[in-house]
Formats: C-alpha cells, structure tokens, sequence
C-alpha cells in the first residue's frame, strides 16, 4: 500500500471540506426572507395579534441571538468606507436592507443613523402603550385614537422601509398634513406633543441627510475583522471552539448539531436520521443488485466481442443508459400498478396506508413492504447497471487484448478463471467508481425517484425543505453531501491505489 | 512566396487530415449519422416550433383585411371595415380566432398554443376520445378534424402536440446553452491549466502578489458595490440579469488589469522583480476538486430556489456553471499531451506569444476529447433540466416543458398519452446526443475502434 499518497490524499480533503462548507454557508446567509421572521411566524402562531408590539420586537432580539444572527457574518469583510462596522448590529433584514440602500444613496451613515432612529422613535411614540394611555385621558375620543396612532405608527413602519427620496419626502409631508389637521381639531394634547418631537427629528434628520451626502465613500473599500462570527458559531457553536464547553444554544456543525429547522421546529438531525435509513437502503441494494447483475454481462460481452450477446445486450444496455430513471419508473407504474393495465405493484409508498403492526418482526414487516420495494429498487439499479456494464465491457476489451492475458490462456486457464481473476482484477476501475458514488447518493437520495414513488427518504425531504424555504435544512444536506462526495473520492482513490500501487502524486 | 507556403499546406492535408479522418469513420457509424440526421430535425422543430404550432392563425383574412397573427409582435390592430366604414379594433393576441367569421384563414398545422388551454376539452382527452367544439353561438359540438388534439389534452385542457413541440424549443435551449456556458469555462481553464502548468508561467514576484491583491477589490468593485443592482436585476427578469452580471464581470476584469499593469511597473528591487512560478494547475486543479464535491442536483434545487423569479435562464446558467469540470480536466489532460509536441515546440521557437499558441495552435487539436464530453454533457443538462420541471422547481408557468407534461401524467395514469409523447421525445433527444457522443469518441479515438 501507499501510505504517502494516502496520506497526502487526505491532508488535500481538509481545504476542499473548509471550501464546501463555506459555499453551504454563503448559500444560507442569501437565503430569501429574514429567518427570524420565518421562525417566529410557525412558534408563535395566530397569537401575533393579541400580543403588543414591543412584546414581540423583545422576542425577536432574543431570538435573533439564539440563533446567532447578531453577529458579524464571517471573520473578514470588505464593505465600503460609507459603512459602518457595528452595521451588523442592525437586527430586522428589512431595515438593514434598507438602510443599506440609503447608504448606497447617500453615504453618509452618521445622519442616516439619525434617521433611522428618530424613525425608530416615530415608530414608538406613535405606537406604543405609554402614549395611548397618557392620549386616552385626553381629548381624544376612543375610535379617533386607535385611527390615528395606527396611522401614525403604519406610516412611520413603512418609512423605514423606504429609499426613494420623492417618496419618502411625500410621506413625510403627508405626517406633517395629519398633525396641522388633528392639533387644528384638538389643539394642545399629549399624544400630539410626543409625536411633534420625533417628527421634528425625523424632518430634521431628513434634512440633513439629503444636504450633505457623501456618496464616494460607497466606493472606497474598507476592511473589518471579527473574531467572533457567525460562520464560526455555525461551524464550531457557540461555546468553546475545540471542547465544546459551555455551548448555550448551538454546538456546532464539527459536533454534528446543524441546528433547528425553520418549518418544523426540530433539530435536522432527527429528521435527516429518520429520513437517511430509507435512502441508504435503496441505494445500497441497487448498488450490490448493479454489481450482480452487471459485471457478469460486461465481462461475457467482452469475452465473446461480437457475439449476438455482446451485439443484444450493447443495445439493450445503450438504451436503458438513455432513458431517464424517472420516465422508466413512471413507464413501469403505468403499466404494472395502474387499474387499467396490470394493477400487480401499489403504486405509493413504503408500506400499506394503514400501516404496519409494529410488533411483526423484521420478515415479517420485509414481506409485506416487499411489493412496495420492488418498483423502486428496478428504477435505482438499472441505470448504474446500464453505466456499468458498459464500462466494464470497455475495460475488459482493453484487458483481453493484452499479454498477461494470452499467456494466461495458453497456460490452459478455465474461462472462469481466467476472466474474473485475472481480467477482472485488472479492470477494477469502473467498478470502484461507481461504489465511490454510492457515498453522496445515500445522502442526497434520489429526488426524483423519491418524488416518484413517494420513498420518505432524504430526497423527499429535500423538496420538502426547498419548498418550505427550510435553509437550516438546505444547508446541513448540503454540507453532509459534500462531507460524504469527498469520503466518496477518497475511497476512490484509496482503492484504486491499492488496485494498481503505480498511482501517485508524483506521475501526474 | 506566401502562395507556395499555402499550396504546401494545401498538399499536405489533401494527403492525410486527422480531421477528415474523423469525419470519415463518423459517417461510417450508421447509428450516429442517423442521429445526427434526428438532430437536424429536432432543432428545425425547435426553431419552428411558433410556425408549426400557434393558437393564432399564420394568415387570415376579416371583414377585407388581411393579417399575420402569428407574426405580428404588437396586440392592437385598428382597421376600417371597407364595406360597411366601421372603425375595428382587434385584440390580436387574445382574439377568439376559431370563432371569428374569418373570410379565409391558414392555420398553423397545429393550431393549438402550447400554454393557453382549450377549456372545452379540459380533463385529460385523449387522442381517441371525442373532443368538443364550443361554437360562437354556444353550441357545443364534436370537434372538426383541422381542430383535433392529435395528441390529446391535459388536465386543463392544453394541446399535448403543442406543448411537445414547444418544449423541443426549451430542452434544445438548455442543452446548448448549459453546455455553452460550461464549455467555455471548462475549456479555458483546462487549456490554461494544462498548458502552463505548474511550472511554465512565470511571473515578477510583485506582479504576482499584486494579482493576488486585486481579487479582493476587484470583487468589492464588481459585486459588493454593485450588489442591489444585481439584486433587482435578479427580481426583475433573467435577461437584465444575465446583463448586469456580464457588467459586473467586465468591472471584476479591469480591476484586476489594472492592478497587474501597477504590478508591473512597481516590480523592482531584487525580492519583488525576482521571478516565481505560478502554479495554475494546482490553482485550477483544486477548483475543480471543490466544484467535483459539490452534490450538484442539490445545489441546483436550492439555488433554483434562492432565485424567486422563476425563468429558465436561470436554470441554463446554473447547470452551465455547474457542469464545466468535466470539460476542464479532459482539456486539461489533452493539453498536458500537446505541451510536448514538437509544432508547439515549434511555434514557441519562432516566437509566437503564448495566448496564439494556446487558441489558435493547440486548441484546435485538443478539443476533441472535450467535443465527446459535451455532447454526453447536452443529454445531462436535458436530463437534469427534465427532472427539475418533473418535480416542479425552476421553471416558470408560461414555458412548457416535457417534463411538466410527464408530471401531469403522474397524477392521472388513465392519460397514457402524457407519459408516451413526452417521454419518447425525452427519450429520443438524449439518445441523440448519446449516440453522437458515442460516435465522436470512436471516430476521434483510433484506438478504441480496433
């Protein structure tokens, strides 16, 4: 064995796993939606309304921390001189999002602070309890109130949300036009006193911002670092880096804890080890089933080349290798589980709709998923056997016509011997490829066939999570797919080594 | 002189072209030819599909004016009816054309758009069955066979026939567009890699450093600053996507020019002009390594799913961005071959830059593995493009797809005719550009023949 290229093989897979596992990251920060929203939305359910709004705001911050999201994104970040590097600090997406086109607009980040909170403050005094308990021992009658601090409190909500100049100046003015008209009708009052303060800030702020803008400082860059992150909690938790001592509320994806998913609420993990078993099962057995069926066709249709065999299963094989496993799944439910035709497969699931006695034993509950299985396994086996075969063939011609083998036939070797000892063991490569892809195949499953024939396996719950926008989700099978492509590559390449020890780094 | 240089040439390859060669054993491969023949139909059905199925008629004449429905681009026609002076305004696109009194009308040879249902025949009709006719006067009617469903109808009543044809148009498109992508990526960076090395690009240290300094920047300049531009483009439609991002590329470029040429001219002093190896293959070689580990449906699905427009550009650009590797390392290994042969000994003798050599002199003959590769890599992009809109992501509602067809076909499997035409046409396609990949590797590879 080569232990030096082993060795080096597997020093290579620590850089490729920190790679991948960044692009899982980047592709969970992009993802669509603030998470705390999607989060909170499903906990707390049609409650929202009953509770107060600052009630919720506090429930999100803290959520917000629990899932780390009031960090920094990643160690280093090159943003522009205009922002600021606490800009992260900034909780709700859509503010920040915002905030950072007025940036984009004007640049100058001191006074868009300043309008962003005196808008903040807009927000409360127009929303918040105080006033409307301090506004309903004034003037105002029961209804009016309501009206106007909802109106008040809805504007200032979508102000912070807004970064077109005209638009921003018009709502602005429309404030101003519904403060003249109350105070004209109730004159000296609480409510309007407390909200004359921060509208004159907000103007004010306005004023500012629009009068001095610094717009270059968007384009000259600047650099932060930040120790503490969010990739690093997602990588490492958020307790001690190598221990994992006193991690409060994630572990780290190094400790297999991909955190908790956004649409069901449970840790991926569960439903991965719930889900993972049928795709690791279906996988596996048309990998072997592949191997049976497969190497003795290839190794057969090399040894008599041009045989009505060779010639039969070469077109056979061409076009199942064309034809996608889910038509051929969908070809074969049509025909043997459809009323219509032959109605001899159930045509959905695992097991019967009323599930299974779950005090049979293994047989038993084998038996009866039997016909459940037998549709699936075809579609998962026949296209590695189609790649197979073929390969396999291709190998065993290039084998054949070589020395070692002639020698071995006039020595007077059985037909038997000859092709799979020594044959065979020369064209292990196909066959070690395909096993390589078994690895990131029982992770991912096969969407489709599992879509197909409604297989509760990973597959399934990769829909499912694509279609819920479920990112924690995404990201962990992504993550572990990746994880198990390279293992994948490496026993590859283990093996081929072993199979011919001339492989090294140092031919290539 | 140069016309005896060029007779000289001319004798050469009359005498022995590796080209002509190649060509010759493909066309002895009958099953490739003749799928090379299939192709050539697909992509005229594809080209033509507007022609060959159109809701609109291709002619027709009403009230004495004569129109093109099917080709013209605006929707309002204004006309005066000669014989009575009325002044008609005619919706073109939404016009009832199979109940208008059409004076004289040519159909398209299926008259039927590959979206907008035919609500008389909703609920899966098949070929055989009887199909309905809703006249002007709200009669319903047994279709007339100008207006058949050859092909039958969906759940909602659309043309199976039209859809087939059109979706030709979408698979074709994604397949050579993918691969278009991929190709070009794969090929440059496997040329470079195999070409240079490790070992054969050499550098003033500064200059090397400086490039390495520019990525940052050049990225802050490109996408950072950019990023709500990209953003909203992304929003809005593919295309204004696709154009803001070459924008963004273009500025990535300069940036990094730039810096190279400030490189060039600083490079001084012992340490920062002395020269380094720039080791592109282990650059690129790892790239590929990382791109390889990627569980590419995976990312497909859950980028198709960052994207909340859906548009089929986007799907084209993702599978193409995706599936270079493939490309890129069998580039690569034909480079690393051609590296050592004496006409780019040659070429490098006579002084010829290296940008010349790698394009013009060697990428001509090491393109041929690559060329197999592609059209493997056509029949993976139709393929993965196929099973996306199987199980519904990526593609939007306005484009028909065979895959959408086959998964209506799902849900009802009474309707044989959904799964049959669709999945022969996939299955057709991909055995096309299978076959054709199949007889390029023989002809360009003597060696397997035997």
């Amino acid at each position: 064995m080569n232990y030096r290229y082993i060795l080096r093989r597997i020093l290579i897979f620590i850089p490729t796993m920190f790679a991948i596992s960044l692009i899982a990251f980047v592709i969970s920060i992009n993802a669509p939606g603030d998470p705390v929203e999607a989060f909170f939305e499903g906990t707390k359910g049609g409650k929202i309304g009953t509770e107060s709004g600052s009630k919720i705001e506090g429930d999100k911050q803290a959520l917000r921390h629990e899932m780390g999201l009031d960090l920094p994104v990643f160690y280093v970040t090159m943003t522009s001189l205009a922002k600021p590097d606490t800009f992260y600090k900034i909780g709700n997406q859509g503010e920040r999002e915002n905030l950072e086109r007025l940036i984009g607009i004007y640049g100058n980040w001191d006074y868009i602070y300043h309008w962003y909170y005196s808008l903040k403050w807009l927000e409360k005094t127009s929303g918040s309890e105080v006033t409307l308990d301090s506004a309903v021992t004034s003037d105002f009658g029961e209804d009016s109130i309501k009206y106007v601090t909802e109106h008040f409190h809805h504007i200032a909500l979508s102000l912070l949300l807004t970064n077109d100049t005209v638009e921003i100046r018009s709502k602005l003015n429309y404030l101003w036009s519904e403060y003249f008209r109350l105070e004209e009708k109730f004159g000296d009052n609480s409510f309007l006193k407390h909200n004359l303060t921060s509208l004159n800030l907000c103007s004010q702020s306005f004023l500012d911002m629009n009068a001095d803008p610094t717009v270059w400082k968007n384009y000259v860059p600047s650099l932060h670092f930040y120790g503490y992150n969010q990739y690093h909690r997602w990588l490492f938790g958020d307790g001690n880096m190598f221990t994992g001592n006193g991690a409060q509320y994630c572990e780290g994806v190094v400790r297999g804890d991909f955190g908790k998913s956004y649409s069901t609420k449970l840790p991926v993990t569960d439903t991965i080890s719930k889900a993972l078993p049928w795709s690791v099962f279906f996988t596996l057995i048309s990998v072997i089933l592949a191997y049976i069926i497969s190497i003795p066709i290839g190794v057969q249709a090399a040894a008599k080349r041009g045989s009505w065999f060779d010639r039969g299963s070469s077109v056979i094989l061409f076009m199942l290798y064309s034809m996608p496993p889910f038509l051929m799944g969908i070809v074969l439910l049509v025909l043997l589980a459809n009323p219509d035709t032959w109605n001899i497969f159930p045509s959905n699931g695992i097991e019967p709709a009323t599930g299974i006695d779950p005090n049979l034993g293994w047989w038993d509950k084998t038996m009866i998923r039997l016909p459940y299985f037998i549709l699936p396994i075809i579609c998962y086996t026949y296209s590695s056997l189609a790649f197979l075969s073929r390969t396999v063939r291709v190998a065993m011609l290039e084998v054949n016509s070589q020395d070692f083998m002639r020698t071995a036939r006039a020595k007077g070797l059985g037909d038997r011997l000859l092709y799979y000892r020594h044959g065979l063991s020369n064209a292990l490569f196909p066959i070690i490829t395909v096993f390589a892809n078994v690895f990131p195949a029982a992770i991912g499953g096969s969407v489709v066939l599992e879509y197909l024939f409604g297989i509760p396996g990973m597959g399934q719950e990769i829909l499912r999570a694509v279609q819920a926008g479920d990112f924690t989700m995404i990201t962990a099978v992504f993550t572990l797919a990746g994880f198990m492509t390279l293992i994948g590559y490496l026993v590859a390449d283990v093996l081929y080594s072993i199979a011919d020890p001339r492989i090294s780094f140092d031919k290539t | 002189m140069s016309d005896g240089k060029d007779i000289a040439i001319e004798q050469d390859e009359s005498r022995f072209s590796f080209r002509k060669y190649s060509w010759r054993q493909f066309k002895k491969n009958k099953p490739a030819l003749f799928a090379m023949y299939t192709l050539g139909l697909l992509v005229v059905i594809a080209l033509l599909a507007p022609i060959l199925a159109n809701e609109k008629p291709l002619y027709a004449k009403y009230k004495g004016e004569s129109l093109f429905p099917a080709f013209s681009f605006e929707t309002n026609y204004r006309f005066t009816d000669e014989s009575t002076g009325e002044e008609i305004n005619l919706q073109l696109d939404i016009a009832d054309w199979k109940r208008l009194e059409l004076e004289s009308v040519w159909w398209a040879p299926v008259p039927w758009s590959s979206t907008i249902p035919d609500k008389a025949n909703r609920n899966y009709v098949g070929p055989s069955d009887p199909q309905r006719f809703v006249t002007a006067t709200g009669d319903t009617l047994y279709i007339s066979p100008r207006f058949k469903h050859v092909l039958g109808t969906t759940s909602n009543g659309t043309d199976v026939l039209s859809a087939v044809i059109h979706g030709t148009r979408t698979s074709l498109t994604i397949g050579l567009i993918s691969m278009g992508i991929a190709s070009i990526i794969g090929l440059f960076l496997g040329a470079v890699a195999g070409y240079f090395g490790d070992y054969r690009s050499r550098m003033r240290r500064g200059q090397f450093w400086f490039i390495v300094l520019s990525i940052p920047f050049a990225w802050f300049y490109g996408f950072s600053v950019r990023m709500f531009a990209l953003k909203d483009s992304l929003e809005e439609s593919g295309m204004s996507f696709l154009f803001q991002l070459l924008i963004s590329i273009l500025l990535f470029a300069t940036v990094v020019t730039i810096f190279n040429f400030i490189g060039k001219k600083i490079a001084r002093g012992k340490f920062l002009s002395s020269e380094i190896f720039v080791p592109l293959d282990s650059i690129i070689s790892r790239g590929i390594e990382i791109m390889n580990s990627i569980p590419v449906l995976i990312l497909i699905i859950s980028l198709a799913a960052l994207t909340k427009n859906e548009s089929i550009v986007y799907v084209m650009v993702i599978i193409g961005l995706t599936s270079w590797t493939g490309i890129a390392r069998f580039t690569r290994a034909e480079f690393l071959k051609i590296r050592t042969m004496d006409y780019i000994k040659a070429a490098e003798g006579m002084g010829f830059k290296e940008k010349r050599i790698i394009f013009r002199h060697a990428l001509i003959n090491g393109i041929s593995p690559s060329l197999v590769y592609i059209a493997f890599g056509i029949a993976a992009a139709i393929l993965i493009e196929a099973s996306l809109s199987f199980i519904g992501i990526g593609v939007p509602d306005d484009v028909m797809t065979w895959g959408k067809l086959l998964n209506e076909g799902r849900g009802n499997f009474h309707a044989w005719w959904l799964i049959l035409f669709p999945g022969l046409a996939i299955f057709v396609t991909v055995m096309v550009y299978n076959l054709i990949g199949e007889g390029l590797r023989d002809a360009l590879d003597p060696k397997l023949k035997r």
